[in-house]
């Protein structure tokens, strides 16, 4: 009989061993989800990351740890908690704070079962706050590892705690150190590699494997149903907008404008026709400059009727069309409060329930109240890529909401009138630069130019004088920097042309606007959408043409679109396959988008969407595998009903006896073959008839209550004669193994 | 008061028990004796009616889980944030997946009770539980046995504290030491497992009894100096086995027989190895006479010496091949020769309790005429005297 090798087992100190590793990694795991959740959180985190590794690799070091430290701990940590709290008026970034204390606290530190058992919870807690407040696509990675992790973790535990069931165990002190605090992790490592079967873990990655798959079975069949508001924690954290846009623009003497290629905004259409070939994403609206600053004037504010109610969806201004496309924006955490739109629209809706906003439907813009602080979906039907800005189709009745004054803070209130409306015409500048700007304005002589013309012959005027340029350093002087640059020979950026045209356009008496947004995006094959991203933002005009009484959009920066043009006639195939990313980039934003659309934005409609589209798809199989056997089986029926021959009738019979000698042929002698050919697999040269014998008599003799009598006797003196006796005296080995097999059911 | 101390398992090869001491196996599935069919019925309906004793608890880190995976539940459907339906929806699978390994480690997995008789009171003794691994791939980890005998305050925990390798087998022993002579029943209670993640306890119930009788504790006496002790007698061969010089009979090889006593040409004839045994010589013997009557002996403890020296009496003339034969009050004599017979007596005298009336004298009792009959009366409150033909052999 062969000799198997027992494989090793860990024992008791290479599991105390192999459980303090995990409880670092678990803990370093957690700490790091801190970076996705924009809190201050930074000496926590550096803590974790210099001294857990540290203590995991020594963790004699935990046993240093002064007693009245331990004694001092908690208070501490309440104590902290509490002043955070007090001082900073945030309960979740306080709460995350004191988790990382006490991960900390726990991390460096020896740990009973119960201690593990917080280090598990506090990581969850970590881990699942971060994915809420962030809904990035790392989450999902994030949470798998964790829970790998954290089983393997309690696996361990459990492990240690049936070996040591019974025993009372040690005290644990600096002096005399339990023997898995001197263990070499080498050692540990080779030991693993020893006592682990590769089938079982095949198998136990296989079983993980089903409990990812079994949860996404259950998170797409939980039922949705929203019982109360929109999500707590949003508001318990403060978030700053991390993209350059402000609600102003203003020029500096230097200007460096780095490319942030980070996306900004993905769009998906239900119509790839419906995509232009250039499209501007319209935001904002500035139209009052003073000091060397575009910002929205308060007449315009007056103009952004706040709606107090909050509501999931918007009705805009322009009327529905047959094959209206669907447009889906997945705006980037806090990016902007002002959602991107490419003109009017006829309905819009927020995906993630009621929204507190404001809308102008003139100036094409509607504003949220807070900037989002986590993914933000939104979707618009019937849009309309315009590029020129007439009078709206559909007047829709906004609530207008009375401004307060307080009467005591001014006294003339009741007889102060309501702000003007913009005129788009003001120019806030010294007489000098008012000379200047009016003089390059100035059409020549005898000229009578529209808004169109005067456009053109601004825009030329401008691409001669300046190049384009991300850095900028305007000429010293007084006077106003746009006057300056203009004056001089600069390069300059978008923003800076956008100002230029509309001080010109305004000093020629045309009212003009600087808008600011995106332009362009590329598009990602994979996902099918599109991607726009921040180093995509721009800053254009719109200069108001009386003679059309529309607004036209003008884009003074060198490449630009000329002003009123239209894009051309390009098919959808031809448009996108200019728009194109093939970057790795691209593809790794696919997922992210895949995240967004199928996980993130999955609700109640999208749950009915799913059952309907596996209903058809299995419908769909169905049928055509029904068609598949309809058709074999008609295609059998019509052979057979063909006239019989010899030859056919000889056919038929062939392939019946054949099939029959193959079967009869691997009964009688075909596990002899496999067995025999499985023996070169380096067995060491033993017969394989005399093994699988070997194997059956051991099987036999473990079966629990085999029946007495005859047969059993015979099958097992079968079994020995294959076993032991001479090659001669062997009764058929198949025989004797079915009757084996038989016996052992 | 009876000692147990539960000890650690061994994987050791195990061989049969000697006389069968042994349950039949036992598996978390099936009851042991039936057949495949009814193993299917059996399982369904458990999933309706579990059986007896199978039960499933929620252990510490399980309630955390539920508890967690509840607030979590109940925020994803306030919200209806999908990330909070993500980590709910994981705890879940979690729990599932826990149960599902649960049951997995004990598939397959199927035990049975041996212990071992003789027992005596006073002495340890060894009970085991026989686990085997019935699996082709996976092990069985973290399982243990609660085990408990008449007359113990706690059942005893045994725990598998090693893994136990597919197809492999492992030996729990627990020690016990019965307090007083009797029936003792030893009862599996339960199997359990944390296994794997220690959300759920599973307890499996068990029916494996095993009723052994405990013979009487072995105890000190001292021998006067009488004739009959002395008494040299013809050395005749006797229908016992031993170390004679005349061949009693031939049997089967036994481990541990001596080479030099192979029958070789019955070995060859029959095809398996047979040895000589040979008779042993014994000594004119002595007939052990126990009377029981209530009237006799008043005293629970005395009655208790009476067993123990009895016993203990019977077994060292026994050994020295001067027991004859052995009777409890007006019954026949019941002659001894093998060692079958001495363990017979022994297991009477295991629950032997004081008759309520003096028997009659019967036509089979022993006439106290006979020579060399050992009997038993009080002596003084609490001792016990043997008498040997009316003079005093032994106090104890």
């Amino acid at each position: 009989m062969s000799m198997e090798t027992k494989r090793p087992q860990l024992n008791l100190a290479e599991l105390h061993q192999l459980k303090w590793a995990l409880g670092g990694a678990l803990a370093m795991l957690s700490a790091w989800t801190v970076l996705y959740m924009d809190v201050d959180a930074w000496v926590w985190l550096v803590a974790i990351t210099v001294s857990v590794p540290v203590v995991t690799r020594w963790p004699v070091l935990a046993l240093h740890v002064p007693r009245w430290a331990h004694r001092l701990a908690f208070p501490l940590f309440v104590a902290l908690f509490a002043g955070d709290y007090y001082f900073n008026h945030e309960p979740l970034p306080a709460m995350i704070r004191l988790a990382m204390m006490l991960m900390f606290y726990r991390s460096v530190t020896p740990r009973k079962r119960r201690d593990d058992l917080q280090l598990i919870v506090l990581g969850l807690f970590l881990v699942v706050v971060a994915g809420v407040l962030s809904v990035s696509v790392a989450f999902a990675v994030q949470i798998v590892v964790f829970t790998a992790c954290a089983l393997l973790f309690l696996l361990v535990i459990n492990l240690i705690d049936s070996a040591e069931t019974g025993q009372v165990p040690a005290e644990v002190s600096a002096a005399a150190p339990p023997a898995w605090m001197r263990g070499e992790w080498s050692r540990l490592a080779r030991r693993i590699h020893q006592a682990t079967d590769w089938r079982v873990a095949l198998i136990g990655t296989g079983v993980f494997g089903g409990v990812v798959g079994l949860s996404a079975l259950l998170f797409f069949a939980l039922p949705r149903f929203e019982i109360g508001n929109s999500f707590f924690l949003e508001n318990m954290v403060t978030r700053q907008s991390k993209t350059g846009f402000s609600e102003t623009v203003k020029f500096d003497d230097v200007t460096d404008i780095r490319q942030d290629t980070s996306v900004a905004l993905r769009v998906e259409v239900s119509d790839r026709g419906a995509i232009s070939a250039n499209p501007y994403w319209r935001m904002l609206v500035l139209d009052g400059y003073e000091n060397g600053v575009f910002s929205v004037s308060p007449a315009l504010a007056d103009q952004m009727r706040a709606q107090r109610r909050k509501a999931a969806q918007v009705s805009g201004s322009s009327r529905p069309r047959a094959g209206d496309a669907v447009w889906t924006f997945y705006l980037e955490p806090a990016t902007t409060r002002y959602l991107p739109l490419l003109g009017s629209f006829h309905l819009l809706q927020f995906d993630g329930g009621p929204q507190e906003y404001a809308v102008n439907d003139e100036l094409r813009l509607l504003r949220l109240e807070k900037t989002p602080v986590k993914m933000f979906a939104y979707r618009v039907e019937g849009m309309r890529t315009e590029s020129a800005l007439g009078a709206v189709e559909v007047l829709q009745p906004r609530e207008v909401v009375p401004v307060y004054r307080d009467p005591s803070a001014e006294p003339d209130a009741r007889k102060k009138s309501p702000a003007p409306m913009p005129t788009f015409l003001d120019l806030h500048l010294e007489e000098a630069d008012l000379a200047k700007v009016a003089r390059w304005a100035q059409s020549p002589a005898g000229m009578t130019e529209g808004a169109q013309a005067f456009a053109e012959r601004a825009c030329d005027w401008l691409a001669r004088r300046h190049g384009y340029s991300l850095q900028v350093t305007l000429a010293a002087g007084d006077g106003d920097p746009l006057v300056r640059w203009m004056e001089s020979t600069s390069p300059g950026h978008c923003e800076l042309f956008a100002g230029a045209f509309t001080l010109l356009a305004r000093s020629a008496g045309y009212p003009a606007r600087m808008v600011t947004g995106f332009h362009g995006g590329s598009w990602n094959e994979g996902s099918g959408h599109l991607i726009i991203r921040n180093s995509d933002a721009h800053a254009w005009c719109e200069v108001f043409d009386p003679t059309t009484q529309t607004w036209v959009r003008v884009d003074p920066t060198p490449g630009g679109m000329a002003p009123g043009s239209k894009p051309a006639e390009e098919s959808a195939e031809a448009v996108l396959a200019r728009m194109r990313d093939t970057s790795w980039s691209g593809k790794l934003d696919g997922v992210r988008m895949f995240w967004y659309r199928r996980i993130v934005n999955f609700d109640q409609s999208s749950q009915v969407e799913l059952a309907r589209d596996a209903k058809n798809a299995i419908e769909a199989r169905a049928k055509r595998l029904k068609e598949i056997i309809n058709r074999r089986l008609a295609a059998i029926s019509e052979w057979l009903k063909q006239p019989w021959d010899v030859a056919r009738l000889v056919a038929w019979i062939s392939v019946v006896v054949t099939a029959f000698a193959l079967v009869l042929g691997w009964r009688g002698h075909g596990r002899l073959v496999w067995l025999r050919w499985r023996s070169g697999w380096n067995r060491g040269g033993v017969d394989p008839v005399r093994r699988e014998a070997g194997r059956w008599l051991r099987r036999l003799e473990q079966k629990p209550d085999h029946p007495a009598g005859e047969e059993w006797t015979r099958i097992r003196a079968d079994l020995e004669r294959l076993r032991y006796g001479p090659r001669e005296g062997w009764p058929n080995p198949q025989a004797a193994f079915r009757n084996a097999k038989r016996a052992c059911r | 008061m009876s000692l147990s101390t539960p000890s650690s398992a061994r994987a050791r090869p195990v061989g049969p028990a000697a006389d069968g001491g042994v349950t039949g196996w036992q598996s978390a599935q099936a009851r042991s004796g039936r057949g495949r069919g009814h193993r299917w019925r059996a399982f369904m309906w458990s999933l309706v009616y579990p059986y007896r004793g199978n039960r499933l608890l929620l252990t510490l880190p399980g309630g955390i889980v539920i508890v967690v995976a509840m607030g979590i539940g109940a925020a994803a459907y306030n919200t209806a944030n999908n990330i909070l339906f993500i980590a709910l929806s994981l705890l879940l699978a979690c729990l599932m997946f826990n149960g599902l390994l649960s049951w997995v480690n004990f598939h397959a997995l199927s035990w049975r009770l041996r212990a071992q008789p003789p027992f005596r009171a006073g002495r340890d003794h060894t009970v085991s539980i026989e686990l085997h691994n019935g699996r082709n791939v996976l092990p069985v980890y973290g399982v243990w046995f609660e085990i408990s005998a008449t007359g113990e305050k706690r059942p005893a925990r045994l725990p598998l504290r090693e893994r136990l390798d597919a197809q492999g087998t492992a030996l729990l022993e627990w020690t016990l030491r019965p307090a007083a002579r009797g029936r003792l029943r030893i009862e599996l209670l339960s199997a359990g497992s944390l296994f794997p993640f220690g959300f759920l306890k599973k307890l499996i119930g068990s029916e494996l009894k095993r009723e052994v009788l405990v013979w009487p504790a072995p105890v000190a006496y001292q021998r006067h100096p009488i004739a009959s002790w002395q008494q040299a007698g013809r050395m005749e061969p006797s229908v016992r086995p031993g170390h004679g010089g005349d061949l009693l009979a031939l049997r089967a090889y036994a481990r541990g027989d001596s080479h030099r006593l192979v029958h070789w040409k019955a070995s060859a004839r029959l095809r398996r190895l047979m040895v000589r045994q040979y008779a042993a010589e014994t000594q004119q013997g002595f007939a052990l006479w126990l009377r029981t009557s209530a009237a006799e002996w008043p005293r629970a403890e005395q009655f208790e010496l009476l067993c123990s020296v009895a016993a203990t009496m019977a077994e060292d003339l026994f050994r020295a091949g001067r027991l004859t034969s052995v009777a409890i009050d007006d019954e026949a004599p019941l002659p001894v020769r093998r060692m079958h017979d001495l363990e017979r007596f022994l297991d009477r005298l295991a629950v032997v309790k004081p008759s309520v009336q003096s028997p009659p004298t019967s036509p089979g009792a022993p006439s106290v005429r006979r020579a060399n009959v050992l009997t038993f009366a009080p002596d003084g409150a609490r001792g016990v005297a043997a008498y040997v033909d009316g003079n005093k052999a032994a106090t104890a």
